[in-house]
């Protein structure tokens, strides 16, 4: 298992510097001077000299090598540049948004996971009764809709219609909530992109574990339990819901990798302050350094969700562990 | 004597889009206690559907429609779920037809065979552990590796490991279910003569599944040949070799080799078996008789006893004319 952890550790560090590298190399290689970005069209006035001093505030004047170093060691202390769209540094700002997005999108693939799979088993144990027609008819239709039009009609029905929920934001502005008020202004908050984000999702989850748990429980080894008299309770839950999550955790895993990138158009219909909604802003504005950083952001997410499906995978499924260690 | 197992007018049926299929129809055979009974048959022909009958393991879109399971005199088709599940493994195990499959990935087999043992009587889990480990040792693997998972065994020991499952609490049936499927023919026969050794040494009762005929005279007591979801004879296997009475037991005779006349012709059986959807009242082998006439088209034979303990359902015999 040490070894096992060892030479993924090892296959995981060679994917970030290599990652890294590239991300500091396309910038560089797209065409145009790094000045138009940096002063904007002012450049045409611009003396050699004051040319000159901006690019050596950027460091932009070393050799291409001290750039990569200086690149290096920045991310590892947390310095991402700085948004000159935003005026601030980057590090800032994701340290911002992140909070949010993390509670949108994590509690969003929790959920969403957790409806997606009780439903799925409860389709698949219930295989060809008008119960199983009905929930499969249900999610074929959630995962019909996009998630722009959900967002819409929630807005339209619980917040301009009802009024029971506000507009959009995480949390209400020029207010001083404090303790349980903000934590149930949050709440309020939270609860319709929360609600687009999970119907949206929650299909793909619910048809891997109909589909799996409906292989499982073809498999002779459910047959031979029930030979044994275990009791359909314990048939269901212990020896086939095991079996049929493994594909679920793959895909859980998968998923986990891109929660830090938030949920773009959800964040972007509710106004929501999440890295999703930045990445979109930095994208309209041309902010590279943050289109750069952002990106940075939901890579590192992936491989580091890589890397925990690799440690808890063989947790869950005794075949992998042991084929690998 | 003493009966462990009575199957009596057995019907098991299954729902498909053409209609009926009458897999398994009108079984009736009984089991004596330490007796081997061996249950061959072609592929398809409803052994393992008897099987699983027996245990009631049937699930839609199959149903037992009709007939008694006598276990020691308690009806299993009858039965409810909670008396069931109290009988299955204590009473009647089962070494499945494939052990590949049959062990659970997810847990140790120390953890499957424990689950049947803490499951059907009151014992420490330390206990339990013990008897695993002994089990293992009695089919012959390690009794230490009780904490491997299914697939760091080859095929030969997992099966062997199912069949220290089948024993784990003590039963008085066990039926092997084509246990030697995919082993290769020295694995066979070792999981064969283990079953056989530990028949004796338990005073079990077995029934054989198995569609390899030769295997099964060398073994067993009692034959019970089936074709097409009926039982066509059930003799011992004595009777059976000299004096097979159904044309398709003779004919299967005439098709397996025998290793004491390696000078006899092997004679294959004609045609094919017949689709048992819908099938309409007639004696289901008539299409591959060579004896059949008008009588085994249009009703179907009874099965019954021609001779002390020997069985069959055949037209040739109530009209006298056999032979």
């Amino acid at each position: 298992m040490g070894k096992f952890i060892t030479g993924k550790l090892l296959q995981y560090f060679i994917v970030i510097f290599l990652m890294l590298t590239l991300n500091f190399l396309l910038p560089r290689l797209m065409p145009g001077n790094p000045l138009v970005f940096l002063a904007g069209e002012d450049v045409g006035f611009m003396s050699s000299a004051e040319k000159d001093a901006i690019l050596d505030k950027y460091g932009l004047n070393d050799s291409i090598l001290e750039q990569y170093g200086t690149y290096i060691k920045n991310i590892f202390t947390g310095d991402f540049g700085y948004s000159y769209q935003q005026k601030r540094p980057i590090s800032e700002l994701l340290m911002e948004r992140l909070p949010w997005t993390m509670l949108l999108t994590g509690l969003g693939l929790v959920l969403s996971t957790v409806i997606g799979v009780m439903f799925g088993a409860i389709s698949a144990w219930r295989r060809g009764t008008n119960t199983d027609a009905n929930l499969l008819t249900v999610f074929m239709f959630l995962s019909a809709m996009p998630s722009f039009w959900v967002g819409m009609i929630l807005v339209s029905i619980f917040s301009a219609q009802l009024g029971w929920l506000p507009v959009f934001g995480a949390e209400s502005a020029w207010s001083n909530y404090t303790g349980m008020d903000r934590f149930i202004d949050i709440g309020k908050h939270l609860i319709l992109p929360l609600a687009t984000l999970i119907l949206i999702s929650v299909t793909s989850t619910f048809m891997i574990m109909r589909y799996s748990m409906l292989n499982v429980l073809g498999e002779d080894y459910i047959m031979m339990a029930k030979a044994k008299g275990v009791k359909e309770k314990v048939i269901k839950y212990k020896h086939a819901m095991r079996n049929a999550l493994l594909p679920v955790a793959t895909v859980f895993m998968l998923s986990l990798g891109f929660t830090l990138g938030g949920a773009t158009v959800i964040e972007t219909v509710f106004a929501y302050p999440g890295v999703g909604r930045l990445m979109f802003e930095s994208v309209l504005s041309r902010d590279y350094p943050l289109i750069q950083a952002t990106f940075l952001i939901i890579t590192f997410s992936v491989v580091i969700a890589n890397f925990l499906a690799d440690l808890i995978y063989p947790l869950l499924d005794p075949k992998v562990g042991s084929r690998n260690g | 004597m003493n009966t462990v197992l009575s199957v009596e007018n057995l019907s098991t049926y299954f729902k498909t889009d053409k209609g009926i299929a009458k897999a398994v129809e009108n079984v009736s055979f009984s089991l004596n206690k330490g007796e081997m009974l061996g249950l061959i048959g072609e592929s398809g022909c409803g052994k393992t559907t008897v099987a699983q009958s027996i245990l009631r393991l049937i699930e839609y879109p199959g149903k037992v429609v009709s007939g008694r399971v006598l276990l020691n005199g308690k009806d299993l088709i009858k039965a409810s779920e909670k008396v069931l599940s109290s009988l299955r493994w204590k009473e009647i195990s089962v070494i499945p037809q494939s052990a590949m499959n049959a062990l659970n990935p997810i847990f140790t087999i120390g953890d499957q065979i424990m689950e049947s043992i803490l499951l059907h009587e009151n014992v420490s889990k330390r206990e339990a552990l013990q008897r695993t480990k002994t089990l293992l040792e009695l089919v012959g693997i390690d009794g230490e590796r009780w904490k491997s998972y299914p697939h760091e065994f080859s095929g030969g020991m997992k099966q062997r490991v199912a069949i220290a499952m089948a024993l784990a609490c003590n039963p008085k049936l066990v039926i092997s279910d084509e246990s030697t499927t995919g082993l290769d023919v020295l694995t066979q026969a070792q999981v064969i003569a283990l079953i056989k050794s530990l028949q004796k040494k338990m005073d079990l009762s077995v029934i054989l599944i198995s569609h390899d005929l030769p295997m099964v005279t060398a073994i067993c007591d009692k034959i019970a040949i089936m074709y097409a979801g009926n039982i066509v004879e059930w003799a011992s296997t004595e009777d059976l070799l000299k004096n097979a009475r159904h044309p398709y037991s003779q004919a299967l005779l005439n098709a397996s080799p025998d290793l004491g006349n390696p000078e006899k012709e092997v004679v294959s059986i004609p045609g094919s078996v017949p689709n048992l959807v819908n099938f309409p009242d007639s004696c289901r082998f008539h299409t591959r008789c060579p004896h059949a006439f008008d009588k085994c088209r249009q009703e179907t034979p009874e099965f019954r006893e021609i001779k002390n303990g020997h069985y069959t359902a055949c037209f040739l015999e109530e009209e006298g004319n056999h032979g």
